[in-house]
C-alpha cells in the first residue's frame, strides 16, 4: 500500500473557529515549514467539534480532526494523519441533513473567487442572464422560495413587486442585521461563502431591474464584512455587477446595533442615516423605500438560496420540503445538547430529529425548544413531531424567524427563559408604538417580579391580557411578536409560573429568589478556596453560607475542587 | 375619488387621501388621538385612536389608515374601547407628574386649592370664594372645622410647615359670603327630596339647585346644620356664623321642612310619590355605650353637647368630668366642660397620644384649656356611689398593631384603680339610627349599591349615615356625589362627577427638597402664618369662638409659600381628558415611572421628560413647522425621551413661538407661568 | 474642519452616511464626544441635536472613552442559558466595574452585548473582538491575566 500523502490543509477560521483557537492552529501550522498549503475556510457546521482541521489527501479524500489545540503534540498528530481525535459527521446526522446552501460552506476559501467559480459559483447568475428578467422572477416564484427572515413572504411576489416599478433607481438590500440572539446562520454563510450570497443578489438585481444594492450587516460580524469586501472587489474585477446595460453599485452599511432594525422599514431608515424606527405601512418599501426610491429587502439567506434555483432550476428545488415551504433551511442550533452547531435540514423535518437526531439531545433531557428567538415561542417536547415550516409553527404561536433554536433542558425554568427574551425585546423596542414601548417594559418589571418571589396570580391574568394587546397595538415585527415567549410559557408551562407565584419554587433551581447555597461540610476540605472567592463575603471562617447575603453567583461553586457546594431550593437543606 | 366604508355601522364617504379619522371626524364621529397634528407628517405612535377591521379583526390606527371601498370598521367595539383603554393605561402607568395638587387630591370635596390659593394670593378674594363653592357650599363652617387632610398632605411640610390652606377658604368666606350669589339655572320642573338638613344634605340641596333641580329638605329638628349646629360646640363653629351661612340656601331656593323626622311624621315611600328622587343625609346620632358594667349611668358625648347647644350655650356645671375616649368628639366634650366652669376635667384614653384620633390641634389646645389626660387606661365598671360616680378602670399597655395599623391595647392584669367623678362621658364612636326598610351594612350604616350612591330605585343616601361618623367635608362630598348622580338620572346627563385620573408623584414623606421644583421664582421661605387666639381665661369661661380668622395681609404673605405642585397642563391635558372618558386608573398597571425631570433652565418654557408620550409632535413641529431643529428624540425604548443639544435646554435661538407647548398633548412641554 | 477630522472626508457627506462617519469617528477615537457630535453634524449639515438622536438610537456608539481593553460579554441566549449572567457577575468581581463602566485605570471596560455569534461556544465573551468561549470562572481569570500583562 503506498502511502496517502496530504495534499493540502484546510483549518476552519469562521468566528466560531476562532473562538475556539482556530487561528493559533493556523498559526502554528503555518509555522512549519509544509510541501503543501495551509488556507482558512469557513464553517462546517460542527461547532462542538471546533477547532476543526481538515486534510486533504492526494487521493482526493480528507481526513478530519476536531477539537484541535494549539500545541505540537496535535500538529504532529495531523500531520501524521493519526488515529486520535479523527472527526466523522455523526451518521445519525448525516442521514437527516440535506447540504444544499451551505454546500460549499468550509469546502472552500472563502476570500478565493476561483475556488468559488469552480465549484459552480455564478453558473446560477450566468443562466440568469441569459434569461429575460421576467423569466428570472418567475423561475423563483415557481421555485415556491419564501423569505428566510422571518415573515415567509414569498420571494418571487416580492421580486414582482419591485420589477413592475417603473422609476430611474430602484433599490436592493440584504438584511444581514441577524440580531436575534442565539442565531448565527448569516454569518456563517457570509463569512464561508460570501459569492453566494452576492451572486443571489447580482440575480435579483437583473431580474428587479435594482441599480443600486445595500448590504446592511451588523458590525458584531467583523469577518463577514470583511469576506464580503473581499467578494465585492473580486466582482467589480471580474465586471459581474455589469448586468444587462447596468453597472451596479454594491455597498455594504454596517448596522449600529439595533434589533429593531431587522424590520423592513426601520432598516431602511438606518440605511438612510437615521434612527431606526419603523413607519406606518403602507406606502410598502416596494411602493417607497430608501430615500423615498422603490426598495426591496431579502434576507442572507433568502439570497443565498438564488444561486441554487438559478443553476439547478425551479422544479428542483421545488422538489425539496413540504407544501407550503420548499427548499432546504438552515438552524443554529445551540443550547443545552451534545452537538450544537449549525444545520440544514429539508423543511418539514421535525422537531424531533433536529434535536436528537442531528443536535443529539438527550431525550430524557430536553423539555422543550425555542424557535424564531426573542421573538418565538417555547414549543414543548411533547409537541417535537411538529414538522418545522412556516406554517406548522405560526399554529404553535411560535415562529419559524431567522432559524436560531435553543434547546431548553429540564434543569432550566421557563419562567426565567421568558424574562430573559423580554429584557432583551423591551431593551432593542425602539421606544415608538406605546404598546411595544411601555408594555413590553410592563411585562419584563411583571416577569421580574415573578422570578423574584414577588408575583401574584393577577400578574399572570395581565400578562395574559396585555400580550395579545402588544401584538395587535404595535407597527412592526418586533412588538407584534415581543410577547410570543411569554404566552407560549403561559400556554405550555403554567405550572411553573405558579409554582413561583404560589408556592415560592423554582424547581430547576435557576431564580436565585427561591435558591439557597448548600455547603456539605462532610466533604469539605476546608482548603478555603470558596471562601476567599466569595465576592461579599457570605462565608464564614468554619464553612457557613450566609443565604440571606449570598448572591448566590457561584463563584464557590465554580472554585470547589471537591464539589461539596449546591444549588438547593430554597429552605431545604438548612 | 371618494370612498366608501363603514364605521360602527353607518356609511361614511372619504375623499380621496382622507384616513378614517378625518373621515369620521368629518362625519361627527371623534376618535381619540394623541400623536396626530394636522400640519405635521404622521407619527403613528400613540395607537389610542385603534379601530378594528371587522373582517379581519386586525386594529388599525385610524390616524394613518386609509378605508378601502366597504371596509367595515369598528370604533366603539367593547374590544376598540378596551384596547383604546389600555393604550391609555400604559401610557398613564408611565407618567410621572401630577395632575392636580396632592390638597386637591387630598380634600375630599377634591376643591381647587392650589387655585383658590393663588387667588387669595393675588388679594382675589371674591374669585377665591367662588372656585371653594364649586366644590364646598359650606365655606364658613368648613373653614373653621374641617380637620384640613389638605395641609396633612401639602408639599410644603417636606420643608417644615403646610401651608395654611383652611384660612383661605374661613377669610373668604367672611368677606364675601353673603355678596356671592352663584348663577342658578331656571328650575327644569324635577324635584328631590333630602331627609336631614346636616352639611351631607345641605350639600345635596346646593348642587342640586345648582343643576336646575328643586330640593326640599326634612328635618327632624326645628333648625338646620345637623351636626354643625347640634354637635360642634360654638367656641369652634359659632351658630350666629352658621346662621350666617343657612341663609344663602333660602336664598338659592332651598326650601325647608321642619320637626318632620323620617319614619315619626314620614315615610320613604310617601317621599318618593311626591318627589322624582330622595336623599337620605340623617347622619350618625347613635352613641355607642361604655360597652362595660353601668354603662347606662354614663352621659352620651353626642347628646352632652347636643344639650348644651339647643340651649344657648346654657347648661349646669358638670362637676368632676371624666370623659372616656380618644376622638374629636372627647375633645368637644371636654373642651366644653371646661367652660361650663367644671374645675377638673379628665380624659382617659386606651391607648396613648400618638393613637388619638382626635386632631392635633384639639388635643393641644385642650391641654391648654387644662384638661388632664390619662393614657392606656379602659373602663371596666361604672358604679353610683351615693351623688357620685366611680369608674373603675384597667391599665394598658400596647401590644402588635392591628387591623387599623394602631398598636393593640393589652389589659394589665390587677392593675385596676377606681376614679371618682360627678359626670361620666361617653365619647367612643357615633353610629347610624337607620330607619326600618333602609339596607344596611354590619355596623349599621346604609349599604348602597356598588359603585354609585344608591340604595334602591330613586333613593340615594349622603354623609355620615353611609360612612359612619366622619367630617363635614366628607359629608360635602358625598351629599354632591348623590346629587349630581340624581341630576345625571333625572335630566338624562352624563356629567363627568370626578376626574378618574390623578397621576401624583407620591406623598411628601417620601420626596425631598430636591425633589421639589419652584415654577414660580418667588416662592415665600417664611413661617407659615400664625392664627390669632382670644386670651385663655376667655376661653376657659366662655364660649366665644376661640380664634380668629386671618387677616388678608397674612393671607396674601401665607399664599407666597404654596409651592403649586400641580401640573401645568391640568386643564389642558389631551391624556387626562381621554383616560377620564375611558375611566382609566393612573396606577391600574403597575411598574416604574419615568424620571421626573422638570427643565425649567428656559425663562419661559418647561420640559418634563416625565410627562412625555413620545408621541414626537414637539419634534416634528419645530422642525416641520417652525423650520427650525431645536428638538430630537434621543435613546429608544423605555427610555426614548425628547432632548435638546447636548441636553443644554432651549438654545437661544429658540424664538419661543410656543408651537411645541401648544400642540404638546400633555404637560411635557408647558409655559412656565400658569395662566 | 478641525484637522483631527480629515478622515472624514473620505465619506461622501450625504446624509445616510451619517452613521458610517460616526463609526468612523469611533474607529479611530474609540468613543463619540461631543467635539466629535458637533464635527460629524457640521460634515454632513445635521443639526447636532439629530446627530445626537440618531448616536443614542444604537447600542454600538459609546459616548465615554472605553478601557484599553474591551471586554463584551455575550447575553445571547444560547449564552444566557448556559450561564453569562455569572460571567458577567465574576467579571465584575475581578473588574470592580459594571457592565457600562470602565475601570479607574482605563484598563479594562466592560459591556453586556446581545449575541457575538457563536452560540454553540457559549458561554462567550469578547476582549477587543477576539471571542474567548466556553468560559468557566478559571478561564475569565486567565483571560483577564493576559490582557493585563499586554
Amino acid at each position: 500500500m503506498s502511502k496517502i500523502a496530504i495534499k493540502k490543509i484546510r483549518v476552519g477560521v469562521a468566528s466560531c473557529g476562532v473562538a475556539a483557537g482556530a487561528d493559533a492552529v493556523l498559526e502554528l501550522l503555518r509555522n512549519r515549514a509544509l510541501p503543501f498549503t495551509v488556507e482558512e475556510t469557513g464553517c462546517l457546521g460542527h461547532c462542538y467539534a471546533e477547532p476543526l482541521v481538515e486534510a486533504v489527501l492526494d487521493n482526493g479524500e480528507s481526513v478530519f480532526y476536531r477539537n484541535v489545540k494549539a500545541d505540537d503534540r496535535d500538529i504532529d498528530n495531523i500531520l501524521a494523519l493519526g488515529e486520535k481525535d479523527r472527526f466523522e459527521i455523526p451518521p445519525k446526522r448525516k442521514s437527516k441533513e440535506l447540504i444544499k446552501v451551505l454546500a460549499l460552506a468550509g469546502k472552500i476559501d472563502p476570500t478565493n473567487f476561483d475556488e468559488y467559480v469552480e465549484n459552480g459559483g455564478y453558473a446560477g447568475l450566468k443562466r440568469a442572464l441569459s434569461m429575460t428578467p421576467a423569466e428570472v422572477v418567475n423561475e423563483v416564484k415557481l421555485s415556491g422560495l419564501r423569505g428566510r427572515g422571518g415573515g415567509g413572504f414569498p420571494t418571487g411576489t416580492k421580486w414582482s413587486f419591485l420589477a413592475a416599478k417603473d422609476t430611474q433607481e430602484k433599490i436592493l438590500i440584504c438584511n444581514a442585521d441577524e440580531g436575534d440572539p442565539g442565531a448565527f446562520m448569516d454569518r456563517s454563510l457570509m463569512e464561508s461563502v460570501p459569492h453566494q450570497v452576492l451572486e443571489g443578489m447580482l440575480i435579483a438585481a437583473y431580474a428587479t431591474g435594482a441599480t443600486k444594492l445595500f448590504i446592511y450587516c451588523r458590525a458584531e460580524y467583523p469577518m463577514a464584512i470583511k469576506h464580503l469586501k473581499i467578494a465585492i472587489e473580486q466582482i467589480y474585477a471580474h465586471r459581474l455587477n455589469t448586468v444587462g446595460d447596468r453597472v451596479l453599485e454594491i455597498i455594504i452599511k454596517e448596522g449600529a446595533g439595533a434589533f429593531v432594525c431587522g424590520e423592513e422599514t426601520a432598516l431602511i431608515a438606518s440605511l438612510e442615516g437615521q434612527r431606526g424606527t419603523p413607519r406606518f405601512r403602507p406606502p410598502f418599501p416596494t411602493d417607497k423605500g430608501w430615500q423615498g426610491h422603490p426598495s426591496m429587502i431579502n434576507n442572507v439567506e433568502t439570497f443565498g438560496n438564488v444561486p441554487l434555483i438559478l443553476r439547478e432550476g425551479a422544479e428542483a428545488f421545488a422538489a425539496i420540503g413540504t407544501e407550503g415551504s420548499k427548499g432546504t433551511k438552515l438552524f443554529a442550533l445551540a443550547g443545552d445538547l451534545k452537538n450544537p452547531g449549525l444545520v440544514e435540514v429539508p423543511m418539514g423535518t421535525t422537531l424531533r430529529e433536529i434535536v436528537f437526531d442531528i443536535g443529539g439531545a438527550d431525550p430524557d433531557k430536553v423539555k422543550a425548544v425555542q424557535t424564531g428567538g426573542p421573538s418565538g415561542g417555547c414549543i414543548p417536547v411533547e409537541l417535537f413531531d411538529t414538522p418545522v415550516d412556516y406554517d406548522s409553527l405560526k399554529k404553535l404561536g411560535a415562529i419559524m424567524g431567522s432559524g436560531g433554536m435553543i434547546v431548553i433542558g429540564n434543569d432550566r425554568c421557563m419562567v426565567e427563559t421568558a424574562r430573559y427574551f423580554l429584557d432583551f425585546t423591551h431593551r432593542e423596542s425602539c421606544g415608538k408604538c406605546t404598546f411595544c414601548r411601555v408594555g413590553t417594559t410592563r411585562m419584563f418589571e411583571t416577569l421580574e417580579r415573578i422570578v423574584a418571589g414577588q408575583g401574584e396570580m393577577s400578574d399572570l391574568a395581565f400578562l395574559e391580557d396585555i400580550g395579545p394587546k402588544i401584538r395587535a397595538g404595535s407597527l412592526c415585527g418586533l412588538g407584534q411578536t415581543a410577547p410570543n415567549p411569554v404566552l407560549a410559557t403561559l400556554r405550555f408551562f403554567r405550572h411553573e409560573y405558579e409554582e413561583h407565584v404560589k408556592d415560592h419554587r423554582c424547581e430547576a433551581m435557576q431564580c436565585d429568589a427561591f435558591v439557597d447555597m448548600y455547603l456539605d461540610r462532610a466533604k469539605c476540605i476546608k482548603c478555603k478556596l470558596c471562601i476567599k472567592n466569595c465576592p461579599i463575603g457570605a462565608i464564614s471562617d468554619d464553612f457557613a453560607i450566609d443565604n440571606t447575603k449570598c448572591t448566590k453567583c457561584n463563584a464557590c461553586k465554580e472554585i470547589c475542587p471537591k464539589k461539596t457546594i449546591f444549588r438547593v431550593k430554597k429552605g431545604e437543606l438548612l | 375619488m371618494s370612498i366608501e366604508f363603514i364605521l360602527d355601522g353607518q356609511t361614511l364617504t372619504a375623499k380621496a387621501g382622507q384616513t378614517i379619522m378625518e373621515a369620521a371626524q368629518e362625519f361627527g364621529i371623534k376618535i381619540p388621538g394623541l400623536c396626530r397634528e394636522a400640519r405635521i407628517s404622521k407619527t403613528t405612535s400613540c395607537f389610542v385612536c385603534v379601530v378594528r377591521d371587522k373582517k379581519s379583526g386586525r386594529y388599525l390606527p385610524s390616524c394613518a389608515t386609509l378605508p378601502s371601498p366597504g371596509q367595515e370598521i369598528e370604533s366603539s367595539s367593547p374590544e376598540v374601547l378596551d384596547m383604546r383603554k389600555t393604550a391609555l393605561s400604559l401610557l398613564l402607568s408611565e407618567h410621572a407628574g401630577d395632575c392636580e395638587a396632592p390638597c386637591t387630591v387630598a380634600c375630599p370635596a377634591h376643591a381647587n386649592v392650589e387655585e383658590y390659593v393663588r387667588a387669595g394670593r393675588k388679594g382675589e378674594f371674591l374669585n377665591s370664594l367662588k372656585i371653594i363653592k364649586e366644590r364646598i357650599p359650606l365655606p364658613m363652617s368648613i373653614g373653621r372645622v374641617c380637620p384640613r387632610f389638605c395641609e396633612k398632605d401639602c408639599r410644603r411640610n417636606v420643608y417644615g410647615e403646610a401651608v395654611a390652606i383652611n384660612d383661605f377658604k374661613r377669610l373668604a368666606a367672611d368677606l364675601y359670603y353673603d355678596e356671592y350669589i352663584e348663577d342658578l339655572p331656571e328650575l327644569s320642573g324635577k324635584k328631590v327630596a333630602i331627609v336631614g338638613a346636616g352639611p351631607g344634605g345641605l350639600s345635596a340641596a346646593y348642587f342640586l339647585r345648582l343643576e336646575g333641580i328643586e330640593p326640599t329638605i326634612f328635618e327632624a329638628q326645628p333648625k338646620a346644620g345637623g351636626m354643625l349646629r347640634f354637635g360642634i360646640p360654638e367656641y369652634r363653629l359659632p351658630k350666629a356664623t352658621l346662621d350666617r351661612e343657612l341663609a344663602h340656601f333660602d336664598k338659592i331656593g332651598v326650601k325647608f321642612e321642619f320637626n318632620q323626622k323620617l319614619g315619626r311624621d314620614f315615610t320613604l315611600d310617601q317621599l318618593k310619590s311626591k318627589f322624582d328622587a330622595v336623599i337620605v343625609a340623617i347622619g350618625c346620632w347613635k352613641a355607642s355605650g361604655l360597652r362595660c358594667e353601668g354603662e347606662e349611668l354614663a352621659t352620651p358625648g353626642i347628646d352632652f353637647l347636643y344639650k348644651i347647644s339647643s340651649n344657648g350655650n346654657v347648661a349646669p356645671n358638670p362637676g368632676k368630668v371624666v370623659v372616656v375616649g380618644g376622638g374629636n368628639t372627647a375633645m368637644d366634650c371636654v373642651r366644653s366642660s371646661v367652660r361650663l366652669g367644671s374645675a377638673d376635667v379628665n380624659c382617659f384614653y386606651r391607648r396613648t397620644e400618638a393613637e388619638m384620633p382626635a386632631e392635633k390641634i384639639e388635643i393641644a389646645e385642650a391641654k391648654e384649656e387644662g384638661v388632664n389626660f390619662h393614657f392606656l387606661v379602659a373602663p371596666l365598671k361604672l358604679e353610683k356611689r351615693g351623688e357620685k360616680l366611680v369608674l373603675i378602670c384597667r391599665r394598658m399597655k400596647l401590644g402588635e398593631p392591628d387591623a387599623s395599623g394602631r398598636r393593640k391595647p393589652i389589659e394589665i392584669p390587677n392593675s385596676e384603680f377606681e376614679t371618682e367623678a360627678d359626670t361620666v362621658i361617653a365619647a367612643i364612636g357615633q353610629g347610624t339610627l337607620s330607619p326600618v326598610g333602609i339596607p344596611t351594612d354590619r355596623f349599621g350604616n346604609i349599604e348602597l349599591i356598588k359603585d354609585s350612591s344608591k340604595f334602591g330605585e330613586r333613593l340615594y343616601a349622603a354623609g355620615d349615615c353611609v360612612s359612619g361618623a366622619a367630617t363635614v367635608v366628607e359629608a360635602v362630598a358625598s351629599g354632591r356625589q348623590a346629587a349630581l348622580e340624581a341630576t345625571n338620572a333625572l335630566l338624562g346627563k352624563a356629567l363627568i362627577i370626578d376626574h378618574a385620573v390623578y397621576v401624583s408623584r407620591g406623598k411628601w414623606q417620601d420626596l425631598t427638597q430636591e425633589d421639589l421644583v419652584f415654577l414660580r421664582d418667588d416662592v415665600s421661605t417664611d413661617l407659615r402664618e400664625k392664627l390669632k387666639f382670644i386670651n385663655l381665661e376667655s376661653r376657659k369661661n366662655s364660649f366665644e369662638e376661640v380664634c380668629q380668622t386671618m387677616s388678608s395681609v397674612q393671607i396674601t404673605r401665607e399664599g407666597e409659600r404654596c409651592i403649586e405642585c400641580s401640573c401645568t397642563a391640568k386643564n389642558d391635558c389631551a391624556l387626562r381628558e381621554y383616560g377620564d372618558a375611558y375611566n382609566c386608573d393612573a396606577n391600574a398597571i403597575k411598574g416604574k415611572r419615568l424620571p421626573v425631570s422638570y427643565d425649567i433652565r428656559h425663562p419661559a418654557i418647561i420640559q418634563d421628560r416625565g410627562k412625555c408620550i413620545k408621541c414626537g409632535v414637539c419634534v416634528k413641529v419645530c422642525k416641520e413647522v417652525v423650520n427650525q431643529t431645536l428638538l430630537s428624540f434621543k435613546k429608544r425604548g423605555f427610555s426614548t425621551c425628547v432632548g435638546t443639544t447636548f441636553d443644554k435646554g432651549l438654545p437661544d435661538s429658540c424664538i419661543e413661538c410656543g408651537e411645541c407647548v401648544e400642540s404638546c398633548p400633555t404637560g411635557a412641554l408647558a409655559w412656565r407661568i400658569k395662566k | 474642519m478641525n484637522r483631527k477630522y480629515e478622515f472624514l472626508k473620505k465619506i461622501d457627506p450625504e446624509t445616510s452616511n451619517l452613521i458610517k462617519g460616526l463609526q468612523a469617528i469611533q474607529g479611530v477615537e474609540g468613543y463619540v464626544s461631543d467635539e466629535s457630535i458637533s464635527a460629524v453634524a457640521d460634515y454632513f449639515s445635521v443639526p447636532v441635536v439629530e446627530v445626537e438622536g440618531v448616536l443614542s438610537f444604537y447600542a454600538q456608539f459609546k459616548r465615554v472613552k472605553p478601557g484599553k481593553h474591551q471586554i463584551a460579554i455575550c447575553d445571547g441566549t444560547a449564552c444566557h442559558i448556559k450561564g453569562s449572567t455569572q460571567v458577567s457577575e465574576w467579571l465584575t468581581f475581578e473588574l470592580g466595574i459594571h457592565p457600562g463602566e470602565t475601570d479607574k485605570s482605563g484598563l479594562f471596560s466592560l459591556e453586556t452585548v446581545a449575541c457575538l455569534g457563536c452560540c454553540s461556544l457559549a458561554p462567550v465573551m469578547s476582549v477587543n473582538g477576539r471571542v474567548y468561549g466556553t468560559l468557566d470562572r478559571k478561564s475569565v481569570v486567565k483571560i483577564l491575566k493576559e490582557y493585563e500583562n499586554k
